[in-house]
């Protein structure tokens, strides 16, 4: 276990109260270890299943450990199987998905937050009523009028159809409604047109809610199945979970081991971007010169 | 950001969507190729290409009687056929030439005047499940293929367990003998495997409750002839003698590895299973073992024995010509339905371990050549000689009270509701869906 | 909410200068919101308003679509299945909103600190919403497996006889697709909720706490109002979300066993892919819409009457 730093507490409390906090504390790390193994064993056993034999997969009973590690199902799924493609396509999909979005919706948010005008509110709710309809319902529709625009079997569908999500818009909108208008008035008085303050002051302030923002829209789009399998029918553009789920069905037996095998690969790069992205998440607003 | 700069994107915006609209309208003409000696592209949409040789067979076969017609095929991710092929359909993207994966929704695609009638394609004679595709009187397509529903069981195990093989005369109550008989024997052989494996699909007991019962029809809304299969099925489980639904479900048993691995000593499937087992046998996902086919077990010993024909279900599949098609192509792609359906194809298909929707003496020799098939007289009777009524029969409403029927026997495999209840609840349901549809 | 721009032109004399003002705020508002409107007008609400065109037709995709006027919102008045749909996914809201909703602020709360260790405890509370969803159907049915799993052994060993069906039963299939939901979906409003406490100010925090206020007094005090936009959020699109779930429950019980965890979602899908009523699917997704608008725009006065209080 990591020491602990108690500095801040000694500082404030008497010498008494410590043996009670460094146990709370301890306790505290204690639940949190075990709600961590509870919340990762799912994947554990995904990735324990991933090192099996496919008939070891699913067994009656459930065999927690392989009986012979068969590390060569990574090999297969990595070699047999075009997972270098489906990954490049995930990759430009997700990048540019989740920029456009975060582009698009921060923009769009500002003037929803911050400037009025007739309608906003209505245009807003409008925003809000299209995330209440369930995509499949008017999935086949929106096929339709992409396939008018000729973008069918394209990544650029995909791109397009993520990229103007109202989702964004509200997100941003609710986190500049908590930056202080004096900021902004200031900035107004100076000279700063409305784009000017968006992009030097609201902008840099909202840290925090850019990075979930791309964060979400991130691993919402590495991990879209439906809107790919619709639309994105040449092998040469699938991406990774169309390519890894339709690879599987097209086996006599479907073979559970390769697709965790491909599923633990496809979960490792955001795993890593959230971990090395988290101190985004913590950034300290610079809220100094608004007193006085 | 500049007013300016925002007008310039929002010119770019609407310019690309102006360039993308001026290119409208559907598939692209094939030119003015007619019939005969001008080269012809037919696409055919196909699923799991690299594990299902049938398309490419009939593809090439074709070919080669008709050297100026391609056949190209479109591949379909395999679970979501339907979900794609609609999509496609709607926003006519779809091949000149649809295969009817199921029967469910060929009623649905005729009433939306999706497919041309093919009246003029002739069938041979004997051909079976061409009925499932008359709607009005009129065919709109033509089954190439046709599997019924045999029992598959394990010699090996059979000998193990000291229990006869089956010989053809099974009525339900010999096969649930056999099963206890075979759980007894098993275990006292020291073996881990199962009496018998029954997957979870619906059809595993409805199939042949509504083949088989008189005058069962599901599109009559009265579901009590399901009682005694429903019973029989629950019976076996709680015996012991096949895995539990419950555990099937949540265990994601796959019945492939059931069989496959010898985990079952009987197992009712559709023939498919055949060329399946052979091809994990010779992938080695699956043990070598002497196996073999016999006929469905029958609702009374009228039907039953080798000098009867048993009666089992199944559906068939088959080609169907896109209503869009460039008229320039479709004496072509009835031509090719002419051949898909002919006895050469039905050869070809049998090679390859398909059951074809023709059988004639010489498919029969053709399919069991194969290597690794069980060579023994009943598996060729099984697997030829049989009335195979349909699974789906064809109408709008059939999607409809499959799905009633679905909850129906996850409710009662599950032990969530007693049988009375569910089929209660499922007619209540008819009623109400289709009654007032 | 008026801008400066607008209060310090309503103060200036001559109404022409107030209204071309006025009129260039206007501009400004809509030119800010003209890039996302034009995708979202063109691909998101094009298509969405087809939907409630469709919904007073009868159309099976292929064919025209027949005017029926209100027939098919008739029908679903008196289906028995549409009612069962209904029921099962306000059961679910019931279930999931507030379980997910505790927990995530929880967890948000908790980990909203500098302890080393505590990046690793957000990576782990936020795997399980990146974990493919059909990995996470296939683990949870074999880990809620009545006979062979692990949950129902660990609850033999401590003493419980007959534990439940789980996946399997009808009485218990729902909550255990709630509890596998909030298992996944935790993360992700953590997310949410850790961006919107780092605007809680921190100064106020230390004021309260040099004044004695206990760590409740600081969260209820302090904490809650500063993260009321973050709340509103994350409240109307987990009820959003609730009320439209749809692949959680597709891969995991297909809306089994029986129809004990067939939701809207599910059942405008069966009715319009697998039975191809697509006019009657719109309709039934109108009658979600609806609900999920009521309920966002209570939502909303409730949070403008806070606001204002």
């Amino acid at each position: 276990m990591t020491e602990l730093r108690l500095d801040g507490l000694r500082r404030r409390h008497p010498a008494s109260k410590r043996p009670a906090a460094v146990a709370l504390r301890v306790s505290c790390y204690l639940i949190l270890i075990a709600g961590a193994v509870g919340v990762l064993m799912p994947f554990f056993w995904m990735l324990v299943s991933s090192l099996k034999s496919p008939d070891e997969v699913f067994t009656v009973p459930i065999h927690w450990l392989p009986n012979v590690f068969v590390w060569d199902n990574y090999l297969r799924i990595w070699q047999h199987s075009g997972i270098l493609t489906w990954v490049r396509n995930t990759a430009i999909l997700s990048v540019t998905v989740t920029f456009l979005q975060v582009l698009t919706g921060s923009f769009a948010a500002y003037g929803f937050a911050r400037v009025r005008f007739p309608g906003r509110d209505a245009l807003f709710l409008l925003y809000i009523g299209t995330i209440a309809v369930p995509w499949q319902s008017y999935m086949i529709p929106q096929f339709i009028l992409m396939s008018h625009l000729k973008l069918t079997n394209t990544l650029y569908a995909v791109m397009l159809l993520q990229a103007f999500g109202a989702f964004g818009v509200f997100l941003m909108r609710q986190y500049y409604l908590t930056i202080p208008e004096e900021l902004s008035e200031a900035a107004r008085i100076d000279g700063l047109s409305e784009y000017g303050i968006w992009r030097r002051i609201i902008l840099p302030l909202s840290g925090p809610a850019l990075a979930s923002l791309a964060l979400l829209t991130f691993v919402n789009t590495w991990n879209d199945y439906l809107g790919p399998l619709i639309y994105l029918r040449s092998p040469n553009l699938w991406t990774l979970q169309l390519g890894l789920q339709t690879f599987i069905h097209t086996l006599y037996n479907a073979n559970y081991a390769w697709l965790f095998a491909g599923l633990t690969l496809s979960v490792i790069p955001i795993a890593v971007i959230f971990g090395l992205g988290q101190r985004y998440f913590i950034a300290g607003i610079a809220t100094s010169g608004l007193k006085g | 950001m500049k007013p300016r700069r925002l007008a310039a994107i929002g010119v770019a915006i609407s310019a690309f969507l102006l360039a993308a609209c001026s290119n409208s309208g559907t598939s692209t003409p094939s030119g003015t190729a007619s019939e005969g000696n001008q080269p012809v592209t037919l696409t055919l949409s196909g699923w799991s290409l690299s594990t299902t040789p049938e398309f490419q067979t009939l593809a090439d076969g074709f070919h080669k009687a008709h050297p100026n017609v391609t056949v190209q095929l479109k591949e379909y991710d395999a679970t979501n056929y339907d979900t794609l092929l609609t999509a496609d359909l709607a926003s006519g993207a779809a091949p000149d030439i649809i295969t009817m994966k199921n029967v469910l929704h060929v009623a649905t695609y005729v009433q939306g005047g999706a497919l041309l009638e093919v009246s003029s394609v002739t069938l041979p004679s004997g051909i079976s499940g061409a009925s499932a595709y008359v709607i009005g009187g009129k065919p709109y397509a033509v089954p190439y293929r046709l599997d019924s529903w045999v029992l598959f069981y394990n010699k090996d195990l059979f000998k193990k367990a000291g229990v006869a093989d089956p010989d053809g005369s099974w009525t339900w109550d010999d096969y649930m003998n056999a099963a206890s008989r075979l759980k007894a024997g098993l275990k006292a052989a020291g073996s881990t495997a199962m009496a018998a494996y029954e997957h979870t699909w619906q059809s595993l007991v409805q199939g042949f409750a509504n083949a088989q019962s008189p005058d069962a029809n599901i599109l009559d809304g009265k579901y009590a002839y399901l009682t005694p299969y429903y019973q029989r099925a629950l019976q076996l489980q709680n015996e012991g003698a096949q895995p539990t639904f419950n555990t099937a479900t949540a265990n994601n048993l796959t019945y492939e590895t059931e069989f496959g691995k010898q985990q079952a000593a009987m197992m009712l499937m559709g023939t498919w299973e055949a060329a399946s087992l052979l091809a994990q046998q010779s992938a080695g996902t699956a043990d070598t073992f002497n196996w073999g086919m016999a006929p469905a077990p029958q609702y009374s010993a009228a039907t039953a024995g080798t000098g009867s024909t048993p009666v089992t279900f199944g559906d068939p599949t088959g080609f169907a010509i896109n209503a869009k098609i460039d008229p320039a192509k479709l004496t072509a792609a009835k031509e090719f339905l002419a051949y898909a359906a002919s006895q050469d194809a039905a050869k070809s298909l049998a090679a390859i371990g398909i059951t074809p929707a023709l059988i004639t003496p010489s498919v029969v020799s053709t399919f069991f050549a194969v290597k690794g098939m069980p060579t023994d007289s009943l598996s060729k009777f099984a697997w030829s000689t049989h009335l195979t009524k349909p699974e789906n029969p064809t109408s709008a409403n059939t999607a409809t009270v499959q799905n009633i029927l679905n909850s129906l026997n996850t409710a009662v495999m599950s032990g969530s509701q007693s049988i009375g209840a569910a089929i209660a609840a499922a007619q209540s349901y008819f009623s109400n869906q289709v009654g007032n549809a | 909410m008026m801008t400066t721009a607008e209060s310090a032109a309503s103060a200036r004399p001559g109404t022409r200068r107030r209204s071309r003002r006025r009129m260039r705020s206007y501009l400004i508002g809509w030119s800010f919101i003209l890039p996302s409107l034009i995708g979202f007008g063109v691909l998101t609400l094009y298509p969405v308003l087809t939907l409630f065109y469709i919904s007073f037709t009868s159309w099976d995709i292929f064919g025209a679509a027949h005017w029926i006027g209100i027939a098919n919102y008739q029908r679903l008045a008196g289906d028995d299945l549409f009612r069962t749909a209904l029921l099962n996914t306000l059961y679910y809201c019931a279930l999931t909103i507030p379980l997910t909703l505790g927990t995530s602020l929880s967890l948000a709360l908790l980990l909203n600190t500098k302890l080393r260790g505590v990046t690793f405890f957000r990576t782990a509370a936020f795997f399980p919403y990146i974990t493919s969803i059909v990995a996470i159907a296939v683990v949870w049915n074999l880990l809620f497996s009545p006979q062979y799993g692990p949950v129902n052994e660990v609850l033999r060993v401590v003493g419980i006889a007959h534990p439940p069906g789980w996946l399997t039963a009808e009485s218990w299939a729902m909550p255990a697709v709630a509890i596998i939901s909030t298992w996944r979906d935790m993360g992700y409003y953590m997310v949410l909720f850790l961006a919107g406490l780092q605007t809680v100010p921190k100064e106020l925090h230390e004021a309260a706490r040099v004044d004695g206020a206990s760590a409740f007094q600081r969260f209820v005090r302090v904490t809650l109002p500063a993260l009321r936009p973050t709340t509103f959020f994350v409240i109307v699109i987990l009820t959003i979300n609730s009320f439209k779930v749809f692949d959680l429950i597709l891969v995991m019980t297909q809306g089994g066993p029986g129809t004990s965890t067939l939701v809207l979602s599910q059942f405008i899908y069966q009715v319009g892919f697998t039975e191809y009523h697509f006019g009657y699917a719109s309709a039934a997704s109108v009658v979600l819409f609806l609900l999920s608008m009521i309920t966002t725009v209570v939502l909303f006065s409730v949070n403008r009457e806070r606001e204002t209080r």
